[in-house]
């Protein structure tokens, strides 16, 4: 809910349908004017679930591995950001996932192949082939500098880490276990006989004693010396799935497929004795289906599974300071933009893993006023449904303003399509050779006149093409500036067509000049990550969005931060601001309105008016609409530039489509877990 | 007075039987034999039927045409040998497009296959597992059965893998089909395993509706299921009510 200073009377939003759910909204008063929202459902958008996490202790960093084969890193220093991702293969099943020394992350999985990625150029460096066939598990020596894999047909290779590549170096048969000993071996299948049981993981601990979790729902400790069976607890009805000790070994937590994580901790028996055993102390029930994979940090339990959240919980003893960063945080939704807009024709395109689907709004001829639902006259049209050819996923898409062109990226391709739309019929025409240098594309961005197409590669380079009827030419290269990669490259293009803006390298962002094909100037670095860029039509100021919920606006003819930049700065944002924990994915701006910002992320969306005064920590964030009866000078008290809105949510994309209409894309959570797999039955007395 | 004709010159029984003039029993005696032999006297026929009209009652009294066994046999190896002769024909015949479709079922192959100087190194490079990814063929093409035996149960052999190049071109390498193919049925078994032991039988899985139901099942004003509606149901009637509507109300 809003309030306004500025507009004594306040004018209704009518709301407007655009799926055939037919859900009811409640009222939404924007309090600048009129704005009729589409709201969006029918981006049918399932993630992936995890398959493995792995935890970097030097850089705090957390690798995670998903079904379709993507890999993703997150920051966990930087408010659990996503900063960089690999994009996925169908033949990769990867199974596990390993940290070396030196950030260098290697996975492996059934098709045999052990994979290191490189995380300056964001592409994959090798895959090396370890001739075992499909590869189960992968651990690290403690020095780190040796690989150990399991593999199917019972060996254990031993590879040697040199600073390119790795190198075979042994090979360990079923029989030779004292070698194993030395290293913690993670995972490995093994039929026991007796109701065929599955031990899903294994964790060795210094001391000799070893953990199984295996499928009948048991956790069992063994004494590797004697070979005997120390202690046995049941823990659950169904598989126990995932095993993950931490780095002083005194606490080790598990995933079972009920979706609950338990945490073990080794406790002294009476509080003055030196005998410890291993209690379980903490059960956490955050996940709905198998959680597959567990990590264990310092200070907190990561685990992810089958239902596609990312869950990190902070272990309250372990934090040192009790505020807000030890509260839990669950990733369910994409940190990058997956859907783009054509605002002159209305469309939407959304991006899926191996396909591209175009939408054309709906549309309504009817008016009413603030919060009502109105009929569509037009249902919202599926145009087109564009499937990749290939195995890999996905990278990158992007439609431009005018709708003419769309354009996609994977890893070893580029694709290049024009649209001819006759009537109501559309027609898809592929632009043919399309130079190499434009595949792996991180970002893609069209001009505003879709005259140019602007292609951030992962090598850090920057390509500007000119687009002609059904053809192109290659204008510009910016080649990659000094810094390294800290995240995906973001870009952002001006109206007016002169200036582009990219984000990605420790160096902060770059802005270069389009017209005379040169580096402009640079932004400051700022030590989080960019989550959102977006440049200001007529005052070409460039707003940034950080991962820690910074907002910082640059003027880019004067080359410095703006008055209100600064002014926000020295304030503080408010301290409810800092504490939203999904990032700024879009930031888009009012065609007439200069003094708006409008921006969202995946559970609010705001409309900063810089005209206003800034809230401070006492007024209150999230004010709703005052009753009407309030006099107008109330309302000019409580009113700040923060205009806030809870209305849609959980929100993927949100956009203006011209003066009078907002674009909402909601992702029901309902809507993703009903497309999940079947989860473990759970008898309820009573149903 | 008419003059008759001759009876030297006339016509074959066979004739007169189309118009419907009932055949004697010598004429059909003597067809067999005469069959045979004459196709074209068909045309000659027809104006001499009415002058044989008279002249069948006289051929009813002579006694049948003497076909010797000699004769007899002399046409039946006759037809034999035509028969065999024609058969002998057919086969030579199948046996060449045969031979032809062979010539050319090996051109096309020899098409697909890479030129021979790359063939003769790749041979030539010995221990070696050379794997190969080209830019500029297309990868369907890359992958071609290599004849060395050899080098493919070494390569299973060999730990350590060296990339070697060959020719000048550094672009590409070499792979065997037949190692793709066990590696993708061991990696669709381990996948098929996986599977098995997650949501096979034994596990006790439920749908997704039942699980988010369970909630509303409790309430104490109970609720719905979670997915009561199934919108799947009916989408091909669904559809074609729509186009219908479409039709007859053309906006």
């Amino acid at each position: 809910m809003f309030s306004s200073g500025r507009e004594r009377n306040l004018r209704g939003c009518g709301l407007l349908l655009a799926d055939a759910g037919g859900a009811r909204c409640p009222p939404c008063a924007v309090g600048m004017g009129e704005f009729k929202v589409h709201r969006v459902r029918f981006f049918n958008y399932v993630p992936s679930g995890i398959r493995c996490v792995a935890y970097n202790n030097q850089s705090n960093r957390l690798a995670v591995s998903r079904t379709d084969g993507t890999v993703e890193i997150y920051n966990l220093s930087a408010n659990y950001f996503q900063e960089k991702f690999f994009p996925g293969h169908e033949s990769r099943a990867t199974e596990a996932l390993c940290w070396a020394k030196g950030q260098r992350l290697f996975s492996g999985g059934l098709n045999g192949e052990i994979i290191e990625y490189d995380l300056q150029a964001l592409n994959i460096k090798y895959a090396m082939d370890a001739f075992g066939g499909p590869i189960w598990s992968m651990a690290v020596s403690p020095c780190g500098s040796q690989l150990l894999v399991g593999c199917e047909d019972g060996s254990v290779k031993l590879f040697q880490i040199t600073p390119d590549k790795i190198q075979f170096e042994r090979n360990f048969d079923r029989q030779k276990r004292s070698a194993v000993h030395k290293m913690l071996v993670d995972r490995q299948y093994m039929g026991v006989s007796k109701r065929k049981c599955i031990i899903w993981g294994v964790a060795f601990l210094s001391d000799g004693t070893v953990i199984s979790v295996d499928s009948a729902g048991k956790v069992q400790f063994w004494d590797s010396a004697t070979g005997t069976l120390v202690k046995n607890h049941l823990i659950a009805n169904a598989d126990v799935q995932s095993i993950a000790v931490s780095d002083q070994e005194d606490s080790f937590v598990v995933g079972t497929a009920e979706g609950t994580v338990f945490h073990f901790q080794l406790v002294s028996v009476t509080s003055n004795s030196s005998e410890k055993q291993w209690v379980r102390t903490k059960p956490f029930q955050h996940h709905t289906h198998d959680v597959r994979a567990v990590a264990h940090s310092p200070t907190a339990l990561i685990s992810g599974g089958t239902d596609t959240h990312l869950v990190i919980r902070p272990l309250m003893e372990k934090v040192e300071v009790k505020n807000y960063d030890a509260a839990l945080r669950k990733i369910t939704f994409p940190h990058r933009r997956l859907i783009s807009c054509s605002k002159k024709r209305h469309l939407l395109l959304f991006q899926f893993a191996h396909h591209l689907e175009l939408w054309r709004l709906g549309s309504t001829v009817a008016t009413g006023k603030n919060g009502d639902t109105l009929p569509l006259s037009k249902d919202a049209d599926h145009l087109l449904h564009l499937k990749t050819k290939g195995p890999e996923n996905i990278i990158c898409s992007c439609i431009s303003p005018c709708g003419s062109w769309i354009a996609y990226s994977t890893t070893s391709r580029f694709f290049l399509y024009r649209l001819n739309y006759e009537h109501d019929n559309i027609s898809l025409q592929r632009v043919s050779k399309m130079p190499a240098f434009l595949r792996s594309a991180l970002q893609i961005l069209f001009s505003e006149d879709s005259t140019k197409l602007f292609v951030a590669s992962n090598q850090g380079s920057l390509h500007i093409i000119r687009l002609l009827e059904g053809s192109f030419k290659h204008l510009h290269t910016f080649q990659p500036q000094s810094g390294t990669v800290e995240s995906m490259c973001l870009l952002a293009v001006s109206p007016d067509g002169n200036w582009l803006a990219a984000s990605g390298t420790s160096a902060g962002v770059h802005v270069y000049n389009i017209k005379h094909l040169k580096l402009h100037c640079t932004v400051p670095a700022y030590n989080f990550p960019v989550t959102a860029l977006a440049i200001a039509p007529s005052t070409n100021n460039l707003v940034i969005a950080h991962s820690d919920q910074q907002v910082f606006e640059y003027s880019i003819p004067d080359k410095q931060y703006t008055e209100w930049s600064r002014t926000i700065q020295k304030q503080g944002f408010h301290y409810l601001w800092l504490q939203r924990d999904t990032p700024i994915t879009h930031i888009s701006f009012h065609p007439k309105r200069p003094m708006h910002i409008l921006l969202h992320d995946a559970y609010m969306f705001c409309i900063i008016d810089k005209s206003l005064p800034l809230p401070n920590d006492k007024t209150l964030l999230y004010n709703p609409l005052p009753p009407t009866n309030e006099s107008d000078v109330i309302r000019r008290r409580t009113a700040h530039a923060f205009k806030i809105s809870k209305i849609y949510k959980p929100l993927l994309f949100m956009d203006l489509l011209d003066e009078r209409t907002l674009v909402a894309v909601e992702r029901p959570l309902d809507d993703i877990i009903a497309q999940l797999p079947p989860p473990i039955k759970k008898k309820k007395f009573g149903t | 007075m008419v003059q008759l004709r001759p009876r030297a010159s006339r016509v074959p029984p066979s004739a007169m039987v189309d118009e419907g003039q009932p055949a004697s029993e010598e004429e059909e005696e003597a067809e067999h034999g005469l069959l045979l032999g004459q196709p074209s006297s068909g045309a000659a026929a027809e104006p001499l039927e009415e002058d044989d009209e008279e002249g069948d009652d006289e051929f009813d009294d002579e006694a049948p045409e003497e076909l010797t066994f000699a004769s007899a046999q002399a046409e039946a190896r006759e037809e034999e040998r035509r028969v065999r002769e024609s058969v002998r024909r057919d086969k030579t015949l199948l046996k060449e497009k045969r031979k032809r479709r062979e010539e050319l079922f090996i051109e096309q192959k020899k098409r697909k296959l890479l030129p021979d100087n790359i063939l003769e190194k790749l041979t030539a490079a010995g221990q070696t597992n050379i794997k190969k990814s080209s830019g500029k063929l297309k990868e369907a093409n890359l992958q071609k059965e290599n004849e060395d035996c050899d080098k493919g149960s070494d390569s299973k052999k060999a730990k350590v893998q060296k990339v070697q190049s060959v020719g000048q071109n550094k672009s590409y390498l070499a792979l065997r089909l037949k190692d793709q193919d066990l590696r993708d049925s061991r990696q669709q078994a381990a996948k098929a395993f996986i599977q098995n032991s997650l949501y096979g039988p034994g596990t006790n899985r439920t749908t997704v509706n039942k699980f988010l139901s369970l909630e509303n099942k409790r309430l104490p004003v109970k609720k719905a299921a979670a997915q009561f509606l199934n919108n799947a149901w009916g989408t091909q009637k669904k559809q074609n009510a729509k186009r219908y509507k479409r039709d007859l109300f053309p906006s």
